[in-house]
């Protein structure tokens, strides 16, 4: 059954990209954003203490998580004749290299407004031990026919 | 950083890619004014730049890629993923914009998406604090952050949390 904005229901899964972190893909992605800040580059100065934290080396961009979660929202979305309209994200655990991360989603709640329609999507991108490294909520906007 | 006139536009000769260097002239927590216009820099996204923020994330949908593809949609031509902003932040603000101070840790982001972003586009970030406070002996700031294309329309807005290094 194609999905529509009248068949989806709270509940209903999304399934992201698997995505093999390491040394290489983090230093892609300092090319690719820019964003150089030795915490995803420096092994050395990753030894020292931030604050009360100890990262214990490298660590993966918090938004590379943006990145495939805004990936799963779009490629779900596009078929659909949907469009990502909105993400919001915290990290909760840090990334490392040799990591395997996986963002998911769940249909949260439709809303209809004056001119449009909209689906509240929780997000959340997972370690391969299960654990949580990010979440969020997303919204797709279904344009009206 | 050195930069060279490009037609209008301002175009970097070489991102300096040391965040090291012009530290000491970053602004610290103590320094951030709420409510202070971050130093902005036109930007042109070019196909180049799309594709390997492309390949950094594995993004391979043809909207991005296949400019036949694209022009048939109704988009009408290439876009670049949403979440190309995550490179514009850094493409749009000068070597001494505090976001590159070493140590600042992305603490969440928000972002609403108007329009897509399209090569060939000049882009202009319009971008400031808008809070700090203290939390945990952790000190936080609030970005704020639109970026507009050539045509002064909204791409996309976002708001960051980070925390400062101290």
């Amino acid at each position: 059954m194609t999905t529509t904005f009248e068949n989806l229901n709270a509940g209903d899964a999304i399934a992201g990209p698997q995505f093999a972190v390491s040394r290489e893909s983090i230093r892609l992605f300092c090319d690719a954003s820019l964003d150089y800040n030795p915490l995803h580059l420096d092994d050395e100065y990753m030894k020292g203490d931030f604050g009360k934290t100890n990262f214990g080396g490298i660590i993966m961009h918090g938004m590379n998580n943006f990145g495939l979660i805004s990936r799963m929202i779009t490629d779900w979305a596009y078929p659909l004749g949907a469009v990502h309209r909105r993400l919001e994200t915290r990290w909760v655990k840090p990334v490392r290299p040799g990591d395997t991360i996986q963002p998911t989603g769940i249909v949260k709640s439709k809303q209809m407004t004056s001119k449009s329609r909209w689906v509240l999507i929780d997000v959340l991108v997972s370690n391969q031990a299960g654990e949580k490294v990010a979440t969020g909520e997303a919204m797709v906007e279904f344009p009206p026919d | 950083m050195a930069r060279k006139q490009v037609g209008a536009m301002v175009q970097p000769d070489a991102f300096e890619t040391d965040f090291w260097k012009q530290a000491n002239l970053r602004k610290l927590w103590d320094d951030i004014i709420p409510g202070e216009p971050r130093k902005t820099i036109p930007y042109t996204l070019t196909r180049e730049a799309i594709e390997l923020y492309c390949a950094a994330v594995g993004e391979n949908h043809p909207l991005y890629f296949d400019e036949d593809y694209a022009r048939a949609t109704h988009y009408g031509g290439l876009i670049a993923p949403p979440s190309i902003h995550i490179l514009l932040m850094f493409s749009c603000t000068p070597a001494d914009d505090w976001m590159r101070s070493p140590g600042t840790v992305n603490a969440g982001q928000s972002w609403s998406y108007n329009i897509p972003a399209r090569p060939g586009d000049v882009i202009r970030l319009e971008a400031r604090a808008l809070d700090k406070f203290v939390k945990r002996e952790r000190l936080f700031v609030v970005h704020d952050n639109v970026f507009f294309n050539q045509h002064g329309e909204v791409i996309c807005s976002g708001r960051g949390w980070t925390i400062r290094p101290t």
